[in-house]
């Protein structure tokens, strides 16, 4: 308590030790879980050599980037001892990541030397290894995390054509890695891509829920339809393999118009949907999105999203937010008391509409117009975990296709485990 | 601080036959009881139960209790009377990876179409036995009042 104290008296950032003192209902786990992907992590030899390229996934096929640049065998991503996942990524040790290291054999975080938790490297899926019909490796058509079958159809974003990419958004420089030195298809074709699910669907109990996400694409007679019939084919041939009309599954991309929502709807057996607005505030949109801004628009946004829950049905509709990114420079709000204030009235304006928000922790990357400089603090991201928590529970919205199975990366979606709607 | 559950306690834990409840505590303190016959010791001491449904009270409150630190407690009952509790943290839970898969094609080919949520996995921190004998006598021993006097009586002498 006194070093609390002596903390908030001093007003610098709290440790993660004063954080899980200051907020006892937020589970120790789950602020460990925002501050490693605060502040990444760096693997030493020795966990490195605990991976087991036959047992662990190991990273490969994101369609974004890492902190530190390189794209090489690295753990994918951990398990906690909760179930939840910590995905995050390799970062340079100057910027003060949790080393993994060993302790008595097993993999650890570490901070300060000290070992903090223990974590399982993701375990690898069967499929990995095999090869599709046209001789791909399946592993770089479809990807997996724990619970979760990950599709992405295509690895480019249009909005970056003109300049008007995302501020903090790596899509395209990953793609050229991608396609350079893994040979990963810049364009999934969907009958392949049925092919590898069906061989991912032979391993007994591991994907609770099939995932897509791509880039914006805005070409099409209205803008964005070639995005959404290429996302109807892949979901319609893989519903081909399953003997429900519906499956679990959600798909995130761009905030499409009425007609646009329906046809992804009643075309596919796709049950959730999500269109990440990155940051809450309009001129931070603008600012950070410019490509969104130029086709869509914030309010538009918001709207379509709204119009989305009559499609899909309340809990069944989501935006993600890029946590962090709104209190950079320029433009960005001024201190975290802000920032929480106004992110957290426009995501409760969107929750008494039925749409929910989750964050994800703002890992500035290489390259990115704002890659040199800091997300926000721990207490700051925790906070934000329970003001979006606390708002799904005053507008009873589930989030089960965006929780701590279906999906992992979501402090704020871990916390609704223990509710009961 | 982990205890071992003696062997004979493990043998009645691992008996099919034998009538296990996991009790879990739910947010404002009220116990939730539960027949869980999934329930066994594993090769390292550690209790191990497979939750078949995510949204169950049992699982709600297995998660509160791992990130709070909270205790659980399974009763077992088996033949003759035979029954002892373990008190006992949740540790880990498993939702993926090979001891998941195990569970999940092991309780599906015993049930048939089941779903599996999880695998937790629970150290014993503290044993008692159970049992109305065993009970019976640490009660004498530790608290001599707790008696009626009849019960003391010397019996009476046979008749000559
Ligand atoms: S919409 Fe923004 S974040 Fe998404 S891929 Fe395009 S530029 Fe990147």
């Amino acid at each position: 308590m006194a070093n609390l104290n002596l903390a908030i008296k001093e007003k610098r950032p709290l440790s993660r030790a004063e954080v899980t003192e200051k907020y006892p209902d937020i589970p120790p786990l789950v602020i460990l879980k925002a501050d490693v992907q605060r502040r990444g992590v760096h693997y030493s030899e020795a966990a490195l050599g605990a991976l087991d390229l036959e047992l662990h996934a190991t990273t490969g096929t994101h369609i974004f980037g890492a902190r530190d640049g390189k794209i090489a065998a690295r753990p994918e991503s951990f398990l906690l001892r909760d179930g939840s996942s910590i995905i995050t990524t390799p970062t340079p040790l100057e910027l003060d990541p949790y080393l993994v290291d060993l302790h008595e054999g097993r993999p650890f975080l570490f901070e300060d030397g000290e070992p903090v938790e223990e974590v399982d490297y993701w375990p690898r899926p069967d499929f990995y290894d095999k090869t599709s019909s046209s001789g791909t490796l399946m592993q770089n058509v479809v990807s997996a995390r724990p619970q979760r079958l990950n599709i992405f159809p295509y690895r480019y974003c249009t909005f970056w054509n003109n300049g008007n990419g995302c501020s903090f958004c790596d899509i395209v420089t990953q793609m050229k890695k991608g396609k350079e030195e893994l040979g990963i298809p810049a364009r999934l074709d969907p009958l392949e891509v049925k092919e590898v699910v069906r061989e991912a669907l032979l391993e007994p109990g591991r994907y609770a829920a099939l995932f897509l996400t791509a880039g914006s694409n805005v070409a099409g007679k209205r803008a964005f339809d070639d995005e959404v019939d290429y996302y109807i084919e892949i979901l319609q041939r893989v519903g081909e393999l399953f003997s429900v009309p519906n499956i679990p599954s959600q798909l995130i991309g761009t905030a499409f118009d009425d007609g646009q929502l329906e046809r992804l709807y009643r075309e596919t057996p796709l049950t959730s949907y999500t269109a990440d607005i990155e940051v809450l505030g309009e001129e931070l949109f603008n600012r950070h999105c410019p490509g969104k801004a130029e086709y869509i628009g914030y309010k538009e946004w918001k709207r379509r999203l709204v119009r989305a829950v009559d499609i899909f049905g309340p809990g069944r509709v989501n935006t993600g937010l890029v946590a962090g990114v709104e209190l950079t420079s320029p433009g960005g709000y001024k201190n975290e008391d802000e920032a929480l204030a106004r992110t957290l009235e426009e995501a409760e304006d969107l929750a008494s509409q039925g749409v929910s928000t989750v964050y994800i922790v703002w890992s500035p990357r290489p390259g990115t117009a704002i890659g040199d400089q800091k997300n926000a603090s721990l207490e700051y991201y925790v906070r934000l975990a329970a003001g979006l928590h606390g708002l799904r529970g005053k507008y009873r919205l589930p989030i089960g296709f965006d929780d701590y199975r279906r999906c992992g990366n979501h402090p704020d979606s871990d916390l609704s485990r223990l509710h009961n709607f | 601080m982990a205890t071992a559950i003696p062997g004979d306690l493990i043998e009645l834990l691992n008996d099919p036959a034998a009538t296990k409840v996991l009790a879990t505590v739910d947010e404002d303190g009220v116990p939730h009881l539960a027949v869980k016959q999934s329930l066994y010791v594993d090769v390292a001491g550690r209790l191990v139960y497979t939750e078949l449904l995510e949204s169950s009270r049992s699982n709600r409150n297995l998660v509160r209790s791992i990130w709070f630190g909270k205790s659980v407690s399974v009763i077992v009952s088996g033949a003759g009377g035979r029954s002892f509790q373990v008190k006992g943290k949740p540790v880990k839970t498993h939702i993926s990876g090979p001891l998941f898969r195990k569970h999940y094609q092991e309780i599906r080919s015993l049930l048939g179409d089941v779903d599996v949520a999880a695998v937790w996995i629970i150290e014993p921190q503290e044993v008692i036995d159970g049992s109305y004998a065993a009970r019976s006598a640490e009660e004498r021993s530790r608290f001599p009042f707790f008696d009626h006097l009849d019960r003391l009586v010397k019996p009476a002498a046979p008749a000559a």
